[in-house]
């Protein structure tokens, strides 16, 4: 296949229409994510199923990578997976997507967590490096053989999208996401001037933004 | 809060969606954020970024069988007692719930005892996710598209105040009211809503302990120049016009 600029546009939209119709189990492979939240808020403990085929391994990662151990990375996705069952017939498809939902409160109840953990250490980088159980740094790789395989194309681009970021804009927006610090808190930590702050987070993601938008977990309304 | 320089309310989407605003400045944003339909769909797609981000980091895959318990506990959420399995993937679950009450049952406790504050722990727990998932709608509510806040303010010390949210499209009004004395016994708080300069009554309310009061659904008079809400003392039952001096008042102007 020649490589010419407009057959790679037909090869990544055709990777991402393959991401969007990712399999998960019957009986509802077909439906959309809002529909299984609109099953979930009508009762059906199907739906989600449906979303845990889905996003299950999306929120562990999430979790993991702000709680940093298993056994509580998986009380964060009951968690999470238990709150949206709850929300659902609150969910409005207008003000953002289903695997946006889900991350957000996933992300929540997982700084709770680490809140909660008043007389434990932080996690940082360096216990990262010595604990083996500890969450990785964005774009750091653990290959792990029993992952499944619905994400691998997404990771990539992701991996990709963030080593294109510059370090100090990573650091950022790794530090507001994963350990819920406020723009504020970040430029007192690294002693950065605040504004300096706003733009390394506002360039990043509007960078993140335009790599990632064929990659989304579903399409927009 | 200081900032050194002037920004647009629109720069701080991506900050927002990635949690990244201190609690005053998100409310700020969320203010701006509920009347701009562009900005709400920047915020969702810089949420379906941030949901992008986890798969950068690495490949941990959770145990197999957190599907099962999720679905559990989903259950178990709903209310609806789970049977002894019969399904393949429950025998865990029930193997591992029983064995629990068998090691409590060795250590001498009683199990009545155990399911009792079983029980009562769940019954908690339901009451506190019900109050939660109250709040939460509250602040749906709040956080819809067009819903406008106005203050209603006072003198005193120290200084209470109610923010009152009016949901034009719906006609609708949540009031929160904060630092608000106790009211004398058969007394309560009435809102009064200012139509065509003439006070329409509306609710009665009694603060809690602790000077909050909150008060959703609240229908708003339609017709007419609203031009005020106002808060006075009357009888526990309301009462048709306001037979005491006001406490508090703000305008609602449209902005």
């Amino acid at each position: 296949m020649t490589a010419v600029p407009a057959a790679a546009a037909c090869e990544r939209l055709a990777v991402a229409y393959r991401l969007w119709a990712m399999p998960s189990s019957p009986p509802h492979s077909s439906l959309a994510d809002r529909d299984l939240v609109a099953g979930a808020a009508g009762g059906d403990e199907r739906a989600m199923a449906g979303l845990y085929d889905r996003y299950g391994q999306v929120l562990y990662a999430v979790a993991y990578r702000i709680v940093g151990e298993r056994a509580d990375a998986e009380e964060v996705v009951l968690e999470a997976f238990a709150q949206a069952w709850r929300d659902a017939p609150r969910f409005e498809a207008a003000r953002g997507s289903v695997a946006g939902w889900l991350t957000m409160i996933a992300r929540s109840r997982a700084l709770d967590l680490v809140r909660a953990r008043s007389r434990r250490d932080r996690i940082t980088t360096a216990a990262a490096s010595a604990r083996p159980d500890a969450p990785l740094a964005m774009g750091e790789v653990r290959p792990d053989p029993s992952a499944g395989m619905d994400h691998s194309e997404r990771r990539r681009e992701v991996r990709q999208a963030l080593e294109a970021l510059s370090a100090p804009q990573r650091q950022a927006i790794e530090l507001a996401y994963y350990e819920g610090l406020s723009q504020s808190e970040i430029a007192e930590r690294l002693q950065e001037p605040l504004g300096t702050i706003k733009t390394r987070i506002r360039l990043g993601m509007q960078k993140l933004r335009d790599a990632l938008r064929p990659f989304y977990f579903e399409p927009g309304p | 809060m200081s900032h050194p320089e002037p920004e647009s309310p629109r720069d701080l989407a991506a900050a927002y969606a990635l949690g990244a605003l201190a609690p005053e400045d998100a409310r700020r944003f969320e203010a701006f954020l509920a009347g701009s339909p562009e900005t709400q769909r920047e915020v969702a797609e810089y949420r379906d970024v941030a949901a992008l981000l986890a798969l950068g980091g690495g490949e941990a895959a959770p145990s197999d069988d957190l599907r099962q318990r999720v679905l559990a506990r989903v259950a178990e959420t709903k209310g609806v007692p789970r049977r002894p399995p019969r399904a393949r993937g429950r025998a865990a679950l029930w193997v591992a719930l029983a064995a629990s009450l068998t090691a409590v049952l060795g250590l001498g406790l009683n199990l009545r005892s155990a399911q009792g504050e079983l029980r009562d722990l769940r019954e908690l727990l339901a009451d506190t996710q019900g109050r939660l998932a109250a709040r939460e709608a509250t602040l749906n509510a709040i956080f819809e598209p067009g819903v406008q806040m106005y203050q209603l303010t006072a003198t005193g010390d120290p200084e209470p105040g109610i923010q009152l949210f009016y949901d034009r499209q719906r006609e609708r009004a949540i009031i929160h009211g904060f630092r608000l004395r106790e009211v004398p016994e058969g007394r309560a708080y009435q809102l009064w809503f200012i139509r065509d300069g003439k006070p329409v009554p509306s609710v009665t309310f009694k603060p809690e302990a602790d000077g909050h009061a909150r008060v959703e659904q609240i229908p708003v008079p339609t017709g007419g120049d609203l031009s005020a809400a106002a808060v006075t003392i009357e009888p526990e039952s309301g009462s048709t016009q306001p037979t005491m001096p006001i406490k508090l008042v703000g305008p609602l102007k449209r902005s």
